[in-house]
């Protein structure tokens, strides 16, 4: 039997480096004491046979307000969670570390991996955990003016639980003056041997940066020698929120997190809501999202496929590829009801059946759709000022992409065949025939290359489910299924007890951490979701594929020219609420 | 005011009735009071400001592509600057960390200049009662027309784009320094709830969600 991670780092670091925790979810958990995390993480970067190289996930636990003890003892006030994933292992790894005390400090792991560096500014943002030898601690969502952090148990959730919101003109001026940027702060040279550098402000409110982005330049004539992209606009407490709602009323937020991407975001909720609950869902339903997910799926493509062409000149594709977008919407809107935000997914299955007729409707798209995407491919795709805007443009190789934890069309654009529906088939994913598309350049181009052919094969995806639609229920009959199917509720007082509480409270979702990763249609998108045994959730953590990616700006627009960044933002594909949440 | 449209390529001679004087000069003299005419221009020519915040931007963006086109109403024409846009969209969640921007920004755009708030967030907070969103823009900008819905239909945000091009049209405003008032006339609006209350209550055939 090969020996496991655990195992390795307990054979290096001692036995007393390694707590092994159950997690609902199967991903291997350990806890280590928080003088040897760091070590840890470095030998599991580099040192160790098949290495973890890409730090997937960075976040903190306030722990202080377990209404139950946890392990008969409540030994830390924060935890520390490093998710890792090795490509060679096909492997998640959870390392989590215990803090004391009121404002705990920790060791940075930024010299590790570069890419920690946002993370752990979200960190101290929202928890006021502080990070040793970080380069740059600032908060990164919430304003700099901001008192306390939200994230802590004891920060009030609701607006209106903080007073009346008053904008005299000194708080703007006061707020104006914090957002003023300083190069000096972030270490960069207003001159150079030969030149002074020009900074250029673009955002928060930019026709160029698709949703409240901000992003300054410092220029030498038209080339850019650095950038610093300035987050938080869009930030919603999306996590904050489902501290308060119940497991079942916060599917409608997930519709909003990456809000192109509708159910896909309700999928990696539930699918984690149900490892927890160990509700297994009907084939019918299993069918019937993935159908709903490949569908938003082209829509999302589809916004992208529009405005990257609009982003570089190109005014026609957008209203060709909207209408188009419609078509796909008339098919959602006649399913959910609803067109962006349908909410439609439940613990345990989807709303409701499928409606009569939805199959014609289905049908005419996928007879229709080929043909379109191949007059797009003339129109964009083999357009010359397209190619010579985008070939070339926004170079990342294979590593740094991994480095970065860059996920989704951005990394198979690197040559590398990794799509999580196929390698860590979650949902049902496994009983479809897909193709991976890959390209090999690593380039705003082979970026639209594959996601391109991602809308084919989704629709590949469609086809099959239109044809092998199975027949059976749409929700489970698992108690924790929400709503519970209604027809139980008259034979017995155990099931009608269990409707009552479900419909009225909510259900209680066992103790317990899960989290299943995703293939959204931006890259790996996943919930980390910790139960007390409640009907809310004691912490959810969101990991969203745009955060590591807009991480990344000043490392891949280095040298190019202003013009190339609209191009480099635009192949990059993001969604503010999905880098904010 | 009264007004029509001929065809293109029509001869402008070409009118009805028996040509006479008296004909041709209905069809082509126009009286009105400036004040009407400049309200007829401003209503007809809408230049929303490109700006959204969020989710509902998307909405907003597809009410200006064909299924639903917005040239229709005059109201196509996106500006990128502030100091070229009449109306201001807000489209989406107001966040506490953009409020001081759009403020600026509002103060930016030249008199006259109007509001929509789009989708529940910028009229009330909508769904997020939450630590980093103001509950409603009309906190600090004043608000012409309200849309509903989270996500408003493209259509339901046109509604609105309409309902603010009636009221613009039939709004008095100084044509000088010099002359009358110096205050802003705006036409009463009735409440569109009142408004629709009763062809509403009519409806009580409602398709089930079992068919498309
Ligand atoms: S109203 Fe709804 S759709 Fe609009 S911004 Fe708010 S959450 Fe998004």
């Amino acid at each position: 039997m090969p020996i496991t991670v655990t195992e390795e780092i307990s054979a290096r670091f001692g036995e007393d480096a390694v707590i092994t925790l159950l997690t609902r979810d199967e991903t291997p958990t350990i806890r280590t004491p928080r003088e040897k995390v760091v070590a840890i993480l470095q030998y599991l970067k580099s040192d160790i046979n098949m290495p973890f190289r890409m730090l997937y996930d960075l976040t903190a636990i306030d722990e202080r307000a377990y209404k139950k003890e946890q392990n008969g003892h409540k030994p830390y006030d924060f935890t520390l969670v490093y998710t890792l994933f090795s490509f060679e292992r096909n492997e998640f790894l959870r390392l989590k570390t215990g803090l004391h005390g009121e404002f705990p400090t920790h060791d940075t792991i930024t010299h590790i991996w570069p890419a920690a560096n946002w993370y752990e500014r979200e960190v101290y943002d929202m928890f006021g955990i502080r990070f040793n030898g970080h380069p740059h601690l600032q908060r990164i969502l919430m304003p700099r003016t901001w008192e306390g952090y939200p994230l802590r148990k004891e920060h009030p959730a609701r607006a209106t639980e903080m007073g009346p919101f008053k904008l005299f003109d000194d708080k703007v001026d006061r707020e104006q003056h914090a957002m003023q940027f300083r190069p000096e702060e972030w270490g960069l040279k207003r001159h150079s041997e030969d030149a002074d550098f020009m900074f250029l402000n673009i955002g928060p409110q930019h026709p160029g940066t698709h949703g409240v982005l901000r992003i300054i330049l410092q220029l030498d004539g038209e080339n850019i020698i650095d950038a610093v992209p300035d987050i938080g606009f869009h930030h919603r407490g999306a996590e904050k929120m489902a501290e308060r709602q119940s497991w079942h009323t916060y599917i409608p937020y997930t519709d909003r997190i990456d809000y192109l991407g509708g159910v896909n975001n309700n999928l990696a909720y539930l699918l984690a809501v149900e490892k927890l609950g160990g509700i297994d869902v009907p084939l019918r339903a299993q069918v019937i999202r993935i159908m709903l997910c490949e569908l938003f799926r082209i829509a999302s493509h589809l916004v992208w496929y529009g405005t990257f062409a609009q982003d570089l000149g190109q005014l026609s594709p957008v209203f060709y590829m909207f209408t188009d977008r419609e078509r796909v919407f008339e098919i959602i809107e006649a399913i959910c009801g609803g067109r962006m935000h349908p909410n439609w997914f439940r613990i345990g299955g989807v709303a409701q059946d499928l409606p009569k007729g939805w199959d014609t409707l289905v049908k005419n798209f996928i007879d229709y759709f080929p043909r379109k995407l191949r007059e797009y491919d003339k129109m964009v795709m083999k357009n010359y000022l397209f190619k010579v805007r985008t070939k070339g443009i926004g170079i990342y190789t294979l590593e740094e992409a991994i480095e970065w934890g860059v996920t989704g069309p951005g990394l198979r654009a690197c040559g590398l065949e990794w799509d999580m529906r196929k390698k860590r088939p979650y949902g049902g994913y496994e009983n479809f025939a897909f193709e991976i598309p890959v390209a090999h350049n690593g380039d705003c181009y082979d970026r639209a290359v594959v996601r391109v052919e991602e809308m084919r094969q989704s629709l590949r995806i469609v086809q099959q489910c239109l044809e092998y639609m199975p027949a059976g229920d749409f929700k489970s009959h698992h108690p924790l299924a929400t709503p519970p199917v209604k027809q139980h509720t008259m034979h017995d007082i155990e099931t009608l007890i269990h409707h009552f509480l479900n419909v009225s409270w909510g259900p209680v979702i066992p103790p317990g951490e899960a989290m299943v990763c995703t293939e959204a249609t931006k890259g790996w998108n996943s919930y980390y979701l910790i139960s007390d045994g409640n009907t809310a959730s004691y912490r959810t953590h969101i990991r969203t594929p745009s955060f590591p990616h807009m991480q990344m700006i000043p490392l891949i627009s280095k040298g190019y020219t202003v013009a190339d960044l609209l191009s480099i933002l635009g192949g990059m594909d993001y969604v503010l609420a999905d880098i904010d949440r | 005011m009264k007004w029509w449209l001929t065809k293109a390529g029509d001869p402008t001679g070409k009118v009805a009735g028996n040509t006479s004087m008296e004909d041709v000069v209905q069809q082509s003299v126009l009286f009105s009071s400036v004040e009407r005419l400049l309200g007829w221009g401003r209503k007809n020519s809408m230049w929303p400001f490109h700006f959204g915040l969020s989710c509902c931007f998307v909405e907003m963006a597809t009410a200006m592509t064909p299924k639903y086109d917005l040239a229709r109403f005059g109201a196509e024409v996106i500006r990128g600057t502030p100091r070229e846009a009449d109306v201001m969209i807000i489209a989406g969640t107001v966040f506490i960390k953009m409020a001081p921007v759009i403020q600026r920004l509002h103060e930016q755009m030249m008199e006259p200049r109007w509001v929509i708030s789009m989708g529940s967030c910028a009229n009330s907070g909508g769904m997020y009662d939450i630590y980093s969103v103001v509950q409603g823009v009309d906190k600090f900008l004043p608000v012409d027309v309200y849309v509903p819905g989270c996500p408003p239909r493209p259509d339901a945000f046109m509604q609105g784009l309409l309902l603010l091009q009636d009221s613009v049209g039939k709004e008095q405003r100084p044509l000088s320094w010099v002359i009358g008032d110096h205050g802003v006339i705006r036409p009463e609006m009735p409440s569109q709830r009142e408004r629709l209350h009763d062809h509403r209550q009519q409806m009580t055939q409602f398709k089930t969600p079992d068919e498309i």
